[in-house]
């Protein structure tokens, strides 16, 4: 019908009210397919840039807890210092099965291969992987000066992803982070405030018995100021969740095996 | 075409503004409110998206069958919010983590729908344009002016720069937790409408019932 | 008689046109206090009643009276008895200088003493929400143009009574000026409020200054003590660790136990209950339903049971004795405006809010205390159960015609 008489389609599907129903799907279809090139070429072209942005994010809260982040800092100059390895928590050491730079802990919590169901689970997380990506940081001689370690577990209304920053002998606390987490304004998120964070510079993991002794709480444990971070004001229950997220990830479940490797100078 | 292109621009700042007086787009506006920089940026996303989204639904006005309209008007205003999505995911990462999915819902937004249902359609391409301007800059005139109340009494800052130190900064001021909570925003607003009706009273809604008082019968 | 002729000489300055006509409802307010309102009803229907709302509301402020003294008393007893557990070092502050200049003792032991202590506490957080919210009411009364009614004292008086003894007084002006503004004001004043207004303020004052107002060291003002109401030990620990705590059921009953300065005494709350009750003021259907909501639920949840939340265990009997429930039930669930209005409603209304108390209390992690949230809550529904009992009661007859 075409060969006959093209000029008379075109001419006669011009004429059509709009609302017929060839015009109809002439137009939805034809919006639809300008609308997603659009969208898709947007999305393509801009990826590169938003998964930069993705890395460099985390850097920078790696940076952060490790105290060497500021304003202005060239950020993948400055996350050249760190070394990111794969290490296996039951036997705390570094695997060389994965690619540091690319191994996700997320996707590998989920699998079931890497990953294992907990029995006891203070942190409230579910499943646990059995390899985690954690950082080196190498002082200028290139002697081991801090580890970061990646640690979360649930707080009061989400769970709560960071980073904790030791001291190379295995037990002094630098620092630690939260990156992501989703606490009450004002109360909980206060874990994000610098005055809070500071408190955590300087105590220590274990007493002079070598038991976990780190403890967030209102008041001080036995053992001492050393190893008490002071609990958020009028926010019982996110306290309650870092103080069992720590504990766990720096307990057997955890990083203690590559504690006490780190103490004794193994790594 | 009976309003002037700068009645179109000013009219919804004021007297006709799409939260206060139409009461649209609330949902976003309780959640994007408790910092000014974050409202800021919403009102950029929601300005742009508005506009650009009237005036090609005005250009496409004639040619857009009646039975599938308003699916049309979603496809473009969802194309142009992930278009905006995608850029600020680029250039302003750390911005569009805050914003989060609430960019996404700008599709959802009552304000760009009414504006394109009921002024896009049936007038031409500019003066749709500045419509959709002027809407989203009175969306966003509301929503700085909450995110102000909020910011400054809920955490001490303004644009994240203190104002008020806080306790746990060191500071005097003890902030308002409730303000960084979203339903905050209900009281803000509904107390900015109160304000806002007693200065152009014209904007009071006739009554549906009058309540009998004992004296006067 | 010479106020009433004073008044009388006065008052064509109100009327209109005269001097000070704005100012009519603040007159009106001095006069109603001292005199029955000459205003009578001229429209239909007329109800002849001796209960006019001047008598209902001073009827609840005598009915605080056990509450205020109770408060006083505790206040004091718990002050006093954390400076005796601190030492010396911790007896600071003008109240404790004003004590010991007027030869009072800081002996928790003594009656006097504890009453005089606690009365510091009271009066400043009282005078406050008077001044504070008597302004508002005032200034929506005389732009306006309606009258001030006594409404307002009991407010002011229910506010005080769920206020924690460590208030700072910018929060309880702050959350009275909410409390009157929000919570009544706006809907047009007393009568077309739907919330409970003092409820209202309070729960202001939670969920904006959290840490002042439900933290472990707020219900004793002495600085360095720390002690957590009997609803924080429980959410923790269980009902067995009451006792290590020194707090035994009969102590909680009477009341010498932390808590906000009026609800820690659930005697006093029920002197006052009986004594609303006794002359109608309460309607007993609120007080059937909401016991029966509490009871039920707390029941049921005895029996499921939670190896990792103590508070499922918790018998009813405790529920009624800590927190603000008998406060609550006594005083904000009985409230007249903001309850349900049909007699069916009332079972419905009372029965929610014991039911959410419960619920909240045991299961929400967030919140150990729920009376004040429950009852908010039901309030917000008073007028759709109304609606279905309405409704019920139109079908029913309907069936008959």
């Amino acid at each position: 019908m075409s060969e006959q008489a093209p000029k008379g389609f075109f001419a006669r599907f011009k004429e059509l009210p709009v609302d017929s129903t060839p015009k109809t799907i002439f137009v939805a279809v034809t919006l639809c397919l300008f609308c997603s090139m659009i969208v898709s070429v947007a999305a393509v072209s801009l990826r590169p840039v938003q998964e930069a942005n993705k890395v460099r994010d985390k850097q920078v809260n790696i940076l952060q807890v490790a105290g060497l982040y500021e304003d202005g800092v060239d950020v993948a100059e400055a996350f050249a210092a760190f070394e990111p390895r794969v290490l296996e928590l039951a036997s705390g050491d570094f695997s060389a099965d994965f690619d540091a730079t690319t191994f996700d802990d997320r996707a590998a919590a989920d699998d079931p291969e890497l990953s294992r169901e907990l029995v006891e689970d203070p942190a409230s997380i579910g499943r646990q992987a059995n390899f985690v990506t954690v950082y080196l940081l190498n002082d200028d001689a290139g002697n081991l000066d801090k580890v970061i370690l990646p640690l979360h577990g649930y707080g009061l209304w989400s769970t709560l992803y960071g980073f904790i920053a030791v001291e190379e002998n295995g037990n002094d606390i630098y620092g630690l982070q939260f990156y992501s987490h989703a606490e009450t304004p004002g109360l909980g998120a206060e874990v994000d405030n610098p005055r809070w964070k500071s408190l955590w510079n300087g105590k220590r993991l274990h007493d002079d018995t070598g038991t976990l002794a780190i403890t967030v709480d209102k008041t001080a444990p036995a053992a001492g100021a050393d190893f008490h971070i002071d609990a958020l004001a009028g926010a019982t229950l996110t306290s309650r969740g870092v103080d069992n997220l720590v504990k766990f990830w720096m307990g057997e479940e955890g990083y203690a095996t590559f504690l006490a490797k780190l103490k004794e100078g193994a790594v | 075409m009976s309003q002037t292109k700068k009645e179109l621009l000013v009219d919804p700042l004021v007297d006709n503004n799409p939260i206060t007086l139409q009461v649209l787009g609330l949902c976003s506006a309780l959640a994007v409110t408790s910092s000014l920089k974050v409202a800021l940026v919403m009102t950029i996303a929601v300005t742009v998206v508005t506009a650009f989204s009237s005036m090609f639904i005005s250009i496409l006005r004639n040619q857009i069958p009646g039975s599938i309209r308003i699916i049309v008007q979603m496809v473009i205003i969802a194309s142009l919010v992930i278009l905006v999505d995608q850029v600020l995911k680029a250039y302003a990462f750390e911005i569009s983590k805050t914003l989060s999915v609430f960019v996404g819902l700008i599709i959802t937004n009552c304000i760009v729908m009414g504006r394109a249902e009921a002024f896009a359609m049936k007038n031409p391409p500019m003066a749709s344009f500045i419509d959709g301007i002027g809407n989203g800059l009175g969306y966003g005139l509301i929503l700085m002016l909450v995110g102000f109340i909020r910011e400054l009494f809920g955490s001490g800052s303004l644009f994240g720069i203190t104002i008020l130190e806080t306790v746990n900064n060191g500071g005097w001021y003890v902030p308002n937790g409730m303000l960084l909570l979203p339903p905050s925003a209900f009281f803000v607003i509904g107390l900015l409408i109160w304000a806002f009706r007693t200065w152009k009273p014209e904007q009071v809604e006739e009554r549906d019932f009058k309540i009998q008082t004992a004296e006067a019968h | 008689m010479g106020l009433r002729s004073y008044l009388d000489s006065i008052e064509p300055n109100f009327h209109k046109g005269g001097k000070y006509e704005k100012y009519f409802p603040i007159y009106e307010m001095v006069e109603s206090l001292m005199f029955t309102p000459k205003t009578v009803t001229t429209a239909a229907p007329h109800a002849r009643s001796y209960v006019d709302m001047k008598r209902i509301m001073t009827y609840v402020v005598i009915a605080t009276i056990p509450c205020i003294l109770m408060a006083m008393y505790n206040t004091g007893l718990q002050t006093n008895g954390a400076i005796a557990a601190l030492g010396d070092s911790a007896a600071t502050g003008w109240r404790v200088g004003l004590l010991q200049a007027l030869g009072f003792s800081l002996n928790p032991d003594s009656l006097i003493a504890n009453m005089a202590h606690g009365f510091l506490y009271f009066l400043p957080i009282y005078l406050t929400t008077l001044i504070v919210g008597g302004i508002w009411e005032v200034l929506f009364a005389t732009v306006r143009g309606h009258e001030v009614n006594e409404g307002f004292l009991v407010t002011s008086m229910l506010y005080v009574l769920i206020m924690p003894a460590s208030t700072p007084l910018w929060q309880v002006a702050l959350g009275i000026s909410f409390g009157v503004v929000i919570g009544k004001e706006v809907f047009g004043g007393t009568g077309k409020n739907f919330l409970n207004p003092a409820l209202t303020g309070r729960a202001f004052l939670y969920f904006a200054y959290p840490a002042n107002m439900s933290g472990n060291t707020v219900w004793t003002p002495v600085d360095g003590f720390s002690g957590a109401t009997a609803l924080g030990v429980t959410a923790a620990d269980g009902v067995q660790a009451l006792a290590s705590q020194g707090i035994s059921w009969s102590n909680a009953f009477f009341g010498f136990i932390q808590g906000s300065m009026g609800e820690t005494s659930t005697l006093a709350c029920l002197i006052g209950l009986a004594f609303l009750l006794v002359t109608k003021i309460a309607n007993w259907r609120l007080i059937v339903g909401c016991m029966g909501g509490m009871i039920g639920f707390s029941l049921l949840l005895n029996v499921i049971g939670s190896d990792t939340n103590p508070m499922f265990a918790m018998p009813w009997y405790w529920h009624l004795v800590v927190g603000g429930y008998a406060f609550g039930l006594a005083f904000m669930v009985t409230e007249p405006v903001s309850a349900s209005h049909t007699n069916m409603g009332r079972y419905w209304y009372g029965a929610l809010i014991g039911f959410m108390v419960v619920m909240i209390r045991v299961i929400n992690p967030a919140f150990p205390e729920g009376m004040m949230l429950a009852i908010l809550f039901a309030n917000i529904f008073a007028p759709l159960i109304d609606y279905f009992v309405v409704r019920a009661n139109i079908k029913r007859r309907a069936k008959r015609v």
